[in-house]
Order: structure tokens, then sequence, then C-alpha cells
């Protein structure tokens, strides 16, 4: 029993740490543009079908640190694109918020269909990035595990980073604490938009690759990917990246538990529930500024 | 150095600058009163790139910038000081001030302009670590003009430094300018709360109901019973 509890509580803080890499993606977009992203799960997606490729069909040499290595300057090109060519020409409305929450939705259901139109309807998998599992005492720790939950959190330390130390990082929390003082200072709008784009899209594209390991890729799944992303925010307080990551870890953990005592359709019910009963509570999230 | 030539300046329905004109020459102090409401801010704000619907002229140092896009106007060397501080509000003392400097010129003397604000700001420079939100009044104003000093601007335009300020805070805010102007910076300022500061004005402007209804030098303010009597309440 107690060493089950340890593999939940494990699970669960696996699965958080990437939660959190994503989450705090889609906050930061939201915190900074004040709109939000319904493609996000997509570029979940994205993100398990490009290492995909490049792993499969192309057979790229240096397996995942290729992969990655690849990835992070395609994966900021893509989401600086994306709000160079989609989003930036509907910011000359008044409601544009409103319009790129329409765009995003459409544009989520364009690349799931596309995915299934290239690469079938039929789930994918990718191969694990290190084989083999560590035993300590009866806990059986598998090492993909241990390096995913490394990687998450790396990921999150390397952002965390950026934000604070950075030129271009200071600037992105000055636009989201304030817009009109980035104003006055000086920071072009623009840019910090496009480039929060690129940063949130390397964010979910990195947990695609290796959440997919442990999941397989779903051309439709990126629904899943989209609620739990969005519950995380909402539940964390929109916009709150310190609340972002709590809420990533404390769903991660009641999904591990809930999926273990009551089995996984209860799941999302229960991530759910937790998100309705916070927002009536405290509609601002958990640590939302009012 | 600041010409500004029949500007008007919209906010949607609403006609707030009608044909204002106003020239502010290198190494000034310039004035400018008037009641509140009657468009002081907007004019600094249009100056600065901070009003969307704005037409007419206005050119620094030969460049015309009406319209420019804010960013572009702080890197020539135009910053605005807001009268309500738009500060970063979960950001450092210390961070606060490096955005000051974001643009690429400000960013080449972001040393020197900082040892320049920690002499002008010591107990700034004592709090560096403190949250902007958690500041008093005071202290956020305070921050808010070295965070404008910090830009590395020759044209500093400041929005009532004074407003809602204790008196103490008002010496210190004319001890500033004066410390500003002597470094050789051109002010242009929109502020009817301190007295003192027509002493030390090259020239004065009074708007009223979005235009200019007085432009001339100290010495012609106080002999102009009106404005004795309307404004500096002599």
């Amino acid at each position: 029993m107690i060493f089950e509890i340890i593999d939940v509580i494990i699970s669960g803080l696996i699965n958080g740490s990437v939660y959190a890499l994503m989450a705090v993606g889609l906050t930061l977009v939201y915190g900074v543009t004040k709109a939000f992203n319904f493609a996000y799960g997509s570029f979940y997606n994205m993100g398990g079908y490009f290492a995909w490729m490049l792993l499969i069909p192309l057979g790229l040499i240096g397996g995942y640190f290729s992969v990655f290595f690849v990835a992070i300057p395609v994966f900021f090109v893509v989401g600086f694109l994306l709000e160079k060519v989609l989003v930036s020409p509907l910011r000359k409305y008044d409601d544009w918020e409103m319009k790129v929450m329409m765009l995003t939705l459409g544009l989520s259901l364009f690349m799931d269909f596309g995915y299934q139109a290239v690469f079938g309807p039929r789930i994918k998998s990718l191969p694990g990035m290190i084989e083999g599992t560590i035993e300590l005492g009866q806990v059986v720790l598998f090492n993909q595990d241990i390096v995913i939950f490394i990687l998450s959190v790396g990921g999150m330390i390397c952002f965390g980073w950026l934000l604070t130390n950075t030129r271009t990082g200071m600037a992105v929390q000055a636009v989201a604490q304030n817009p009109a003082g980035a104003k006055i200072v000086g920071i072009p709008k623009d840019f910090v938009f496009a480039a929060t784009f690129a940063i949130s899209t390397i964010m979910v594209g990195l947990g695609g690759i290796l959440l997919c390991q442990k999941n397989f890729i779903d051309p439709m799944g990126s629904t899943n990917i989209m609620i739990k992303a969005w519950v995380i925010t909402a539940f964390g307080g929109m916009g709150s990246i310190s609340g972002s990551l709590y809420a990533a870890f404390i769903l991660g953990m009641l999904e591990a538990f809930v999926g273990w005592h009551f089995g996984m359709i209860y799941v999302q019910i229960a991530t759910l529930t937790l998100l309705l009963v916070t927002l009536a509570v405290r509609p601002q999230g958990l640590m939302g500024r009012e | 150095m600041l010409k500004v030539n029949k500007l008007n300046a919209y906010y949607g329905e609403s006609h707030i600058l009608k044909d204002v004109s106003v020239t502010v020459d290198q190494g000034q102090v310039v004035v400018m009163m008037g009641p509140n409401g009657h468009g002081k801010s907007t004019l600094l704000k249009s100056i600065c790139g901070l009003v969307d619907q704005v037409s007419g002229e206005v050119s620094y140092n030969g460049e015309d910038i009406t319209g420019s896009a804010a960013d572009k106007i702080v890197n020539l060397g135009v910053t605005y000081i807001a009268e309500n501080r738009e500060l970063f509000p979960y950001m450092s003392v210390k961070d606060n001030l490096k955005l000051g400097a974001y643009s690429k010129n400000a960013r080449a003397n972001e040393k020197k302009n900082m040892e320049w604000v920690a002499d002008l700001f010591p107990k700034l420079i004592e709090r560096q670590k403190q949250l902007a939100s958690t500041m008093s009044g005071g202290e956020a104003k305070m921050l808010a003009i070295a965070r404008g000093l910090m830009s590395d601007a020759d044209l500093l335009c400041i929005d009532e430094p004074a407003l809602g300020l204790q008196p103490s805070y008002r010496m210190d805010i004319l001890e500033i300018i004066k410390e500003i102007s002597k470094q050789g910076k051109t002010v242009f300022l929109a502020e009817q709360n301190i007295p003192q500061l027509i002493e030390m004005a090259d020239k004065i402007y009074i708007m009223e109901e979005g235009s200019i209804s007085f432009e001339g030098s100290k010495d012609d303010a106080f002999n102009n019973e009106d404005l004795k009597e309307i404004f500096l309440g002599l």
C-alpha cells in the first residue's frame, strides 16, 4: 500500500512538472496580451509529431538531443509567426482579444484535422528517451520519468531565469504588469507580443515531446491537453506564473490519486470539480490578482 | 529643440487639444500651468507618442515625430514621466530603473545614469530590492522621475510631479528639477502646485480648455493681473 502511494506521488510529480511547463506558457500569453490562445493544445501535438518525424521517418542522428536542438528554434519561429501573421492584424480592433479567441479556436481545429490528414487518424508512439529502471527498495522508477521530470523542471528554471535576467524577459514582465508604463519606457509592444507567443510555443512544444513518449501522439488529443492547460491557468489565476506552477502540481497529484483510487474516468471530473469550486469561492484563482 | 505647431489631439469623439503651438529650447525649463482636465497632460503625452489620434506637427531637433511610435521617440531622447507614475508594481525598484534604460541609446549610458540617479535619490537605492507596489505615494513619484532619468533623455516631459504630495516632497521635487536642469537637460513641466517653480522657469504657458491662453516669461506672468489672481494665488 505505502509503495503504491509512493508510486502515485511520483507519477503526480512527473505529470505535474510537464503540466507546469505547458501551463506557464499559456498563462504567460494571457498575462502579457490578455488574449487566450485556444490553439495551445494543438501545439502540444505539434511537438509530438515534430519529434516523431525527425526520429522515425527521417532517422535523425543524435536522438532526442538533436530533436531538442532543432525543435527549440523551429518552435520559436512558429510561435513568432503565429503572432505576426494571424494575431497581430487583429489587434487594430477594439475587441481583438475576443477575435483572437475565435481565430485560435479555428486554428486548433484546422491543425487537428491537418494532423489526421497528414499523419493518419491512428495514434503514433514516440520511442523513449532512455530505457531502464532504478529500484529503490520496492519502489521502481523509470529512468525515462526521471529524465522527463529533470527536463521539465530544468526548462522552467531556464524560463524563469530568462524572464528575470534578460532585457527581453524583463520587457515581457513589464508589459504584463503595466502596458502603459511599458510604452512610456519605450518597450515595443509588437515585439514583446510576438516573443511571448514564441516562448509559449517552445514550452508547449517541448511539453508535447516529453509527454507524448508516455501517452502516445493522438491527432485529436489536443482537446484534452487544452482542457488541462486551461484548468491549470484558471485554477492558478489567469496570468499568474507562480499560480500556474502550484496549480500544475496540485492537479498532477489529484489526477494521479483519483486515477489510482477511483479509476481514470473520474480524473477529468475531479479536476473540473476542483476548478469550479475554486472559481466559485475565489473567482481570480489561487494566486490571481483581482 | 521641440516645436509643436497647431497640434490637435482627440480621445475618441472628444477634441482635447485645439491648435496648440509651443516651443521649448535646449536647456530651458518650461512650465505649463492651467486648470486640471484642460489638456496639459494630453499635450505632454501627444509629444511622447502616447496619444493615438493626433494631427498637426511635432518636431524634435528638426525631425518630424508627429504620431511616431513611443519607442522611437524615447530612443530619440524624449521621455514622459507620468503623473500617475505608471511603475511596474511587482518588480523591484532596481528593475524599474533598469527598464527605464530599455531603449538602445539609454542602454549605452545605463551605468552612468544609474550613478547619477543614485546620487539624486539615495533613498531609492537604499530600497532597491523593495517592490514598487509597496512604496508610498511620494517615494513612488521619486521612482517614476528616476526611471525617466534612466532613459538618458535630453527632453523630459514631467507631468504634475507634485500633485497629491505632501509639501515636504514638493520641495524635494523642486530641488531635483533644479539638479536635472543643471545637468543640461531640458525640462517641460505641467505643474501648478509649486509656486517656487515659476522662479526658475524660462518660459510659462497657460492652457485652458485645450488652447494656450498665455505664453511669456515669468516677469510677464507676474505682471499679468488675471494670471496672478487665477493661477498664482498672489
